[in-house]
């Protein structure tokens, strides 16, 4: 089997990657991750015309698929871009009707109401009553503070999840909650009597799908950030000096840089087969997104934490950039449910106990 | 308040001396020879009762020394750490403290005739407690001593019984009662020290990884007549007499575990000296010399766990929580310096000639036996944590 990005994907990784370096370079990335200017980041992606890569034409996407937007991911992760708009917008859209998915991608972020530390459709449910007006609170939901519009999920008939549409508007307050990690965002909804209207989709189908592509592009972006990690400390054992040498000759540093790159290349084979994977649907492919969300993003925490030991005290202070990394890496391995979530539906998806 | 003393006694300290001098009498090529042979270290083990050790912990009245686990562990590791490892130490392993509920709860006929000949080495005697329908849950075991006349009647099967082949005797765990008419599940299991009389319980050996100088074995048991005289204490109150030895077994085999991590490292640290590739003794890479470095760190840790757990139970203070938090960390320290012993020799630590092969499978035993890793952090969780019942 032999499986590799295709020219296009190659095209679209060089392309985007040369954006990014022009758009947010680290200097101006510090500034909107001190001044809160996660907005002005995402209407450069829309503007820019970046929004809708990786999603199908029919839903109002530039078409693409998981691999594309797990390119992107990675890349953003890379750069410490503010990424919760882009991240939310994407697992949302497949739940909006047309003109809505548009409107996504044109600045009119979009959300599933569902807590980041939870896999998605594991958090609570809001109340619908007979007039379709929505009530109840979902803590910590991602870009909360910035979505123009959520994707609720509420009780249906018989107890099964069904969505609705509710707009960032009256009777819809969110409290933003400041994270370690500044380049993503998330915040307390709480929607009293807000209108809802309906949407088409079967609820089920769309939260699996939903899980298993939030899994695969969180992992995507901490294999980003792994990769830039190692870049640092592979620059900065070169360049700092003990003993009369540099510390990359010690074999300490060495193997702990090498054990790093062995973390990011399983990473980028396992995350982008996972992305195929889930594209074809095929029935092992929840397995496979679970796989990488409790792998990739477990290792992702423990390079951060190896990286930081290569860099010594630099590493600990604010200028250097490895914290950006670090804080993003952390995060990456809870957000969305961290790896004992994801382990417990691959043991469930095993049969280890005969049903 | 005494302050913190971390010196041994002299009596511990010439033991310890003694102990290693004698059995630095037989060196690797020794143990090797007969661990591919399969052969039971005879001469080793009589040089041990000769010397007067395997009688350490059993009182001076039926011959012993008297001392306690803190001694008994001291031979032990100085025995394992001689290179001896598992298989020196299993030889004698149950002369030097399984006989307790022996001491504590047999009859003195029982002590007078069995006692005397354990010191002086005549009498070897296993332990029969595991079996295959049971493991770890002792109380589920099956073998029945059914009561005939003055006597009783056992039938049954065993599992992993170490050294059974060249056993005279057996400290035999039964149930009198079964599990399904008890009102307790540690009720009605009873104890007895008798003959392993070939006619009527059939050993077969266990072909196994390593420690293959003693034998590990399945037994089954045929109405092995037992007369009364060979119970130990009362009938039903076995399970509460084993119990009475597991602490001091656990504290034991940590010490086994920490001597073989000692001489594993030794050889590692010898080889790493020694070795020259590319124009320097290997043990000037970092990828080799750290890891050894933190396996010592290791050891000297998991050693100082197991001091204490010896001088609380020496000193009639609980020490449950102390003896498995010392086998936990003597299995693991033990086992990762064998391993990484291995990884120093690299292609050659590989072949049976340089031995810390040899060290490497008998340290994995000790993650396993006489209980998991995981079950120690089942009773500490459970006991000592207060955590639900996990398993």
């Amino acid at each position: 089997m032999r499986w590799q990005l295709s020219e296009e994907q190659d095209a679209y990784r060089e392309s985007f990657g040369a954006w990014l370096a022009d758009a947010a370079p680290r200097g101006v990335v510090r500034r909107w991750l001190d001044d809160g200017g996660a907005a002005e980041f995402a209407g450069r992606l829309v503007r820019d015309g970046w929004a809708g890569v990786g999603v199908p034409e029919a839903l109002g996407g530039q078409g693409g698929g998981l691999v594309e937007l797990a390119l992107t991911a990675e890349l953003l992760a890379g750069a410490s871009a503010p990424s919760a708009t882009w991240l939310a917008t994407v697992l949302a859209v497949p739940a909006l009707g047309s003109g809505t998915d548009v409107a996504a991608f044109e600045g009119e972020h979009a959300a599933l109401l569902s807590p980041a530390d939870a896999i998605p459709g594991a958090g609570p449910r809001l109340t619908i009553d007979g007039e379709g007006r929505l009530h109840g609170a979902v803590p910590r939901v991602l870009a909360g503070d910035l979505a123009a519009r959520f994707v609720a999920v509420v009780d249906g008939p018989g107890g099964s999840p069904c969505l609705r549409l509710v707009s960032a508007s009256a009777g819809v307050r969110a409290q933003t909650r400041r994270l370690l990690d500044r380049s993503r965002s998330v915040a307390d909804v709480v929607i009293e009597g807000a209108p809802s209207g309906p949407l088409d989709v079967d609820a089920r189908e769309f939260l699996a799908g939903c899980a298993a592509r939030a899994a695969v592009l969180v992992a995507a972006d901490s294999l980003g950030a792994m990769a830039r990690m190692l870049d640092l400390a592979v620059t900065y054992s070169k360049q700092r000096h003990q003993f009369g040498v540099p510390i990359g000759s010690f074999q300490a540093v060495k193997h702990a840089a090498a054990t790093i790159l062995v973390e990011v290349e399983a990473a980028r084979s396992a995350v982008y087969f996972a992305a195929a994977s889930v594209d074809a649907g095929g029935p092992q492919s929840a397995l496979h997104a679970a796989a990488v969300k409790a792998q990739v993003t477990a290792a992702g925490a423990r390079v951060a934490d190896s990286a930081l030991t290569l860099h010594g005290a630099i590493g600990y202070t604010w200028e250097h950039d490895l914290h950006l990394c670090y804080k993003r890496a952390k995060l990456d391995e809870y957000l969305y449910g961290g790896p004992e979530a994801w382990n417990e539906r691959i043991a469930d998806g095993l049969r280890l106990v005969p049903a | 308040m005494p302050p913190v003393d971390f010196e041994l006694s002299e009596d511990q300290a010439t033991i310890r001396r003694a102990v290693a001098e004698l059995a630095a009498k037989f060196d690797d090529q020794y143990w090797l020879e007969k661990d591919a042979a399969h052969e039971f270290p005879a001469e080793f083990y009589q040089a041990f009762a000769d010397g007067g050790w395997l009688g350490i912990t059993i009182p001076e009245e039926y011959g012993g020394h008297g001392f306690g686990i803190t001694e008994a562990a001291l031979l032990l590791e100085e025995v394992s750490a001689s290179g001896a490892g598992m298989n020196g130490a299993s030889s004698m392993h149950l002369s030097i403290f399984g006989m307790h509920p022996v001491i504590v709860h047999g009859s003195e006929e029982m002590k007078r005739e069995n006692l005397p000949r354990i010191v002086n080495g005549d009498l070897h005697v296993c332990f029969g407690v595991t079996e295959p329908g049971a493991g770890l849950d002792t109380t589920r075991i099956t073998t029945f001593a059914r009561r005939d006349g003055s006597d009783y009647a056992v039938n049954g099967r065993k599992v992993w019984i170490s050294k059974a082949m060249e056993s005279e005797k057996v400290l035999l765990l039964t149930r009198t009662t079964r599990f399904e008419d008890v009102a307790k599940k540690t009720d009605g299991l009873t104890l007895f020290l008798t003959d392993l009389d070939r006619d009527h319980v059939d050993i077969r050996p266990i072909r196994k990884m390593g420690r293959n100088a003693v034998s590990s074995n399945e037994l089954f048991i045929d109405d092995l007549r037992v007369p009364e005289a060979h119970r130990v204490g009362e009938e039903g109150q076995g399970f509460r007499y084993i119990l009475d030895g597991l602490n001091p077994e656990r504290m034991l085999v940590a010490a086994e575990a920490l001597g073989l991590g000692r001489a594993a490292l030794r050889r590692a640290v010898r080889y790493g000296n020694e070795r020259v590739v590319f124009g320097r003794p290997i043990g000037m890479n970092q990828g080799l010399q750290f890891p050894l470095a933190d396996s010592l760190a290791r050891l000297d840790a998991a050693e100082l766990a197991l001091r204490k757990a010896t001088w609380l139970y020496d000193n009639g203070k609980p020490c449950a929580r102390e003896a498995n938090t010392a086998k936990y960390l003597c299995a693991d320290a033990g086992f990762e310096a064998a391993d990484r012993a291995l990884q120093t020799f690299g292609g050659m630590g590989y072949s049976e000639e340089y031995h810390v092969a040899r060290y490497f499978r008998e340290a994995r035993l000790l993650r396993i036996a006489p209980l998991s890793q995981e079950m120690v952090l089942n009773f500490l969780g459970e006991h000592v944590l207060g955590l639900p019942r996990s398993y």
